[in-house]
């Protein structure tokens, strides 16, 4: 793998803006991470039923996507 | 405004209930939703609840009579999982010394206006090196970046169960 120092600086400045975010998620109130959650839920499913996986999305009556009241 | 209870908050008042009830003696959230209580949000279709049970007549630990008290309450199982609120929880009855301080010193929250228990990031840490399979060692990672871990408590956790060698050798 191309050692950090080497890497063009806007793809530094990408990999800090991702970790940046994880941080920001991360710092989420547990109830909004709880939504994130069922939202990866809902994307990933799909594909593991594909693969013969009985999954299930966990229902929550209010799980707008965060960001979206 | 409409204030109403989602899922979520259903099931953890369910398992509150439960505990009122004497059918369990002590619950908490663990495994990936208990990690995501520290740090970002994790994937999990579970929703892993560490629990200490009644000691039966005859000394068994038995999750049978947590199940038909929930059979009972109209939730039924699924695979490992009691289906409660929509939402598949696991029980895992705390079967060795780590799991059982582990849920003493659980953390209590709020989760919207519902009380609850969160294992500590430090438990949480040490009952994943303990189990120690290859996600366990990516929550490691996740919960060293990210979860305000307190050094001297972790370190008198591994200690005490015996798990200062596993940790260095994954951690340095």
């Amino acid at each position: 793998m191309e050692r950090m120092d080497k890497l063009r600086p806007e793809i530094v400045r990408l990999i800090a803006a991702k970790e940046r975010r994880r941080h920001k998620l991360a710092a989420l109130p547990f109830v909004d991470k709880v939504r994130v959650v069922v939202q990866m839920q809902q994307m990933v499913a799909p594909v593991l039923r594909a693969r013969g996986r009985a999954v299930r999305v966990w229902a929550l009556d209010n799980s707008n996507p965060v960001g979206q009241k | 405004m409409v204030n109403f209870a989602s899922r979520m908050e259903k099931t953890l008042q369910v398992l509150n209930a439960l505990e009122r009830d004497g059918v369990l003696s002590r619950y908490a959230i663990g495994g990936a939703m208990g990690a995501t209580f520290y740090v970002e949000p994790v994937l999990t279709f579970d929703l892993d609840i560490f629990v200490i049970l009644p000691q039966t007549a005859r000394g068994l630990l038995t999750l049978e009579p947590l199940y038909e008290a929930l059979r009972a309450r109209g939730y039924t199982e699924e695979g490992e999982c009691v289906n409660i609120e929509g939402i598949p929880v696991q029980f895992l009855p705390a079967h060795n010394d780590l799991l059982l301080e582990a849920l003493a010193e659980a953390r209590q929250t709020l989760y919207e206006q519902t009380p609850t228990r969160v294992l500590r990031a430090e438990h949480l840490a040490a009952i994943a090196v303990q189990t120690g399979r290859e996600k366990d060692r990516e929550r490691v990672r996740l919960l060293l970046k990210q979860a305000s871990l307190d050094d001297n408590y972790l370190a008198s956790v591994l200690a005490r169960h015996g798990l200062e060698a596993r940790w260095k050798e994954w951690t340095s």
